[in-house]
């Protein structure tokens, strides 16, 4: 019909127009943005503290109690350089910080995640190698800190770039409850792995649940990484998070960890509502009384401590011979540079801060592990215990990453695989093997 | 009137209605302009972003219909899509079917007294209650589920009151028994909404319809199934299609109650596309993955509109 003509005709360039716009919008949006070349990739050499009116915005995730006081601290020692924290929450922190970091009103300071390596290969962080030697920061943080931290800018497994300077340090290790233990007969930490689950056995012969593990989110992978720690050799489990080439976590050791973990289970050492609780409400279960041990870190011990009291103790994961090295997981909350900062001198500035003692008492004061714990006294009860532990590892050099450090990808095959070796629905081969299989993604298996 | 001057006149008809049309669209330029901007053109997009290999941040790589290869191939995503499925019978089936029998009973004093004023005393009551699931957000839903299901929660502690302690057990860490657990949650937050819409299509139901019912001598039960569930048809379908596509879409619940696990029991789509965009820095697969659970729920509503259209003539 000739009307019928005449409106699809007047409708037609409006569809053309439109079609036009869907075109050109998706050319726009081709997706992602290369690395800018003429960006600095490094920080410079010199520590003179600039002596004008600077303000630097600090984005950050954990402890906003923490990053304030220190920011107060700073304040007042440099009057003229104000840090102005923004808070941002942990999940959507670790999902933001790439394109946050990428985008051109970057903040000058960042708490450092897991992908930071891909944003170091991006530069969009600074290589603070040039501050390490000037600041002397080799002597004033411990090495495995620093370690953690340091990579060739591309690979994690290479070089000796530094991303980042940690304020206060993170670690696990087993809890206990002294009154429950002395139930079943224990009067004192093991020594052994094997006295370990001697009293282990014992707790469950007096009808007790022995070992709690949120293993909901992420304390099945802390009890899976603590048997590994005193199994595999630290510097090849490291190699392996850091993705240096040809390692792999299909081995002996490794192997013989998760088997343990599995026999664990199977004996019904490990609480069997580990699979559905999470790492907060296990702490809270413990408090309350079930479970005489608890798998979780030293962010809980202030929790514990003020609700339990002097019935708390803790101690590492023991190794299968006495006086073994002491070897635990952690990490720190640090901080890097960004690459479009103003003001790179100031930032340095504060990141040396982290290291004095006024910084350090502050970082213990808010329940983190302090870089150098003699610049602070051992507090008492199970928050002594855990800073005398930690004395421990760090003078053997025993601090390892958490294992999700290897690939953004790998918490999700930690947490559930260790759910299914819980739960008996896996072998400790395929879930070594599922591992390995994010690792070569990551890295490449031929290289 | 000459032939030319009748083509004369239609063409002139035909003017004006083009003229109409044109103010048809201004009127819903507006709200189209928003559909397009915030609806239309993210799926485009995401359709787009689906052909590449693209971490987020950085230059994108050319990944043609790869990501499509492996959401059909890795086993781990056909089973999220199974679980999906699964959690259709908790989140559309039971609800509908508790919806239809809440319906009943809410206006049985009605249909069998036949008077349209007559309710049942307390009705808003007991509306605002099953009704309260809708208002409460989905994370709060999840975590106050999260504690009934847990090992020293009410769920266990019932059980072991009345003497059924054997069947304790930490529900959500259950291999068996986590998807069920995690879908009756959905049952719950959803027959409210059913019981809503059937309780509102039943005050339309004719009332000479119940009383040639009665006249005919049939019971409260005949009635239900003879006169309410053919009335209702509409309410069905509309029913039927919300809760397949929160199924399908499910993320919330299955996110705060257990984050997919354990294992992968029930880790459902909606997760995994979060999941792989966000933490595993894959979005190109990830927007793979959410084309491909779009075109599904939009088969599905398909199916049910068309099923629901050809029983009605």
């Amino acid at each position: 019909m000739d009307g019928h003509g005449i409106a699809a005709r007047t409708r037609a360039p409006v569809f053309l127009a439109l079609l036009a716009v869907l075109v050109t919008a998706c050319g726009a949006l081709t997706p992602g943005t290369a690395a800018d070349p003429d960006r600095p990739r490094t920080v410079p050499s010199q520590t003179a503290v600039p002596q004008e009116d600077i303000t630097l915005s600090l984005t950050f995730a954990d402890a906003p109690a923490l990053v304030d006081a220190l920011a107060a601290a700073f304040h007042k020692r440099h009057p003229h350089l104000t840090i102005e924290p923004r808070y941002t929450q942990f999940a959507d922190y670790v999902k933001s910080i790439k394109l946050t970091m990428a985008s051109d009103t970057a903040p000058d300071l960042a708490q450092f995640a897991v992908g930071m390596d891909d944003i170091a290969a991006r530069g969009d962080i600074l290589d603070l190698g040039p501050y390490r030697d000037a600041y002397g920061w080799r002597k004033k943080f411990p090495a495995a800190a620093l370690d953690q931290l340091t990579g060739s800018g591309e690979r994690a497994a290479e070089g000796d770039h530094l991303y980042g300077v940690p304020a206060g340090l993170s670690m696990t290790g087993i809890y206990y409850n002294k009154e429950l233990a002395r139930k079943a007969g224990i009067t004192r930490p093991p020594r052994t792995l094997a006295e370990f689950d001697r009293q282990l056995a014992a707790v469950k012969k007096a009808g007790m649940t022995p070992l709690s593990v949120g293993a909901l989110d992420s304390g099945g992978l802390h009890l899976w990484a603590a048997l590994l720690n005193n199994a595999m050799e630290p510097e090849k489990y490291r190699a392996w998070v850091k993705g240096a080439e040809g390692a792999t976590i299909e081995t002996e050791e490794a192997l013989a960890a998760t088997a343990k973990l599995v026999e664990w289970s199977r004996k019904g050492y490990v609480d069997e509502a580990a699979g559905g609780t999470t790492q907060n409400d296990s702490t809270g279960a413990f408090v309350r009384g079930r479970g005489v041990f608890l798998i979780n870190g030293n962010w809980a011990a202030g929790q514990l401590s003020e609700a339990m009291g002097k019935k708390a103790g803790f101690f590492l994961m023991p190794a299968a011979h006495e006086g073994a090295r002491a070897v635990s997981s952690g990490f720190s909350v640090s901080y890097a540079i960004s690459s479009r900062t103003r003001h790179p001198r100031a930032a340095g500035a504060f990141l040396d801060f982290l290291a004095s003692k006024e910084a350090q008492k502050i970082v213990a004061a808010n329940g983190f592990l302090a870089v150098d714990e003699e610049a602070v006294p051992t507090p008492k009860g199970v928050l002594g215990d855990v800073a005398r532990a930690h004395r421990r590892v760090t003078d053997d050099d025993g601090m390892n990453h958490f294992p999700d450090f290897t690939a953004p990808g790998m918490l999700d095959p930690l947490r559930a695989g260790v759910q299914k070796l819980l739960a008996g629905r896996t072998t400790p081969e395929a879930y070594l093997a599922s591992l390995q299989d994010v690792w070569d993604e990551q890295y490449g298996s031929g290289r | 009137m000459t032939a030319a001057a009748g083509q004369r006149a239609r063409r002139g008809r035909g003017g004006r209605r083009a003229g109409r049309a044109w103010r048809g669209y201004l009127y819903v330029l507006p709200a189209a302009a928003v559909y397009l901007a915030f609806a239309v053109l993210p799926a485009l997009h995401t359709a787009y972003l689906s052909l590449f290999e693209w971490d987020g941040v950085t230059l994108g790589e050319w990944a043609g219909l790869r990501n499509y290869r492996e959401v059909f191939t890795d086993p781990a995503l056909r089973g999220a899509v199974f679980n999906a499925l699964v959690l259709v019978v908790f989140f559309a089936l039971l609800p509908i079917l508790a919806g239809l029998v809440m319906t009943g009973l809410l206006s049985l004093p009605r249909a069998s007294l036949g008077g349209a004023g007559s309710r049942r005393r307390g009705l808003g009551v007991y509306r605002l209650l099953f009704m309260l699931p809708q208002v409460v957000p989905l994370v709060a839903v999840g975590v106050t589920w999260r504690w009934l299901y847990g090992e020293d929660g009410l769920i266990n502690e019932t059980l072991g009151g009345i003497g059924l302690g054997g069947w304790a057990r930490p529900w959500l860490g259950d291999f068996d028994w986590a998807l069920v657990a995690v879908g009756l949650v959905g049952t719950w937050v959803l027959s409210g909404l059913c019981m809503m819409l059937f309780l509102a299509g039943v005050h339309k139901i004719d009332p000479q319809l119940y009383e040639a019912a009665r006249l005919d001598g049939a019971g409260p039960v005949r009635e239900f199934v003879s006169v309410t569930l053919p009335q209702l048809r509409g309410e069905l379908a509309v029913a039927l299609t919300v809760t397949t596509v929160a199924a399908l879409a499910s993320f919330d619940i299955v996110y705060v109650t257990t984050g997919g696990g354990p294992g992968e029991e029930t880790t459902v789509p909606g997760l995994l596309v979060y999941k792989l965009a966000f933490t595993d820095g894959k979005v190109g697969l990830a927007s793979a993955l959410g084309v491909v659970l779009s075109l599904l729920i939009l088969g599905l509503v398909y199916v049910i509109n068309r099923l629901s259209r050809t029983e009605r003539t």
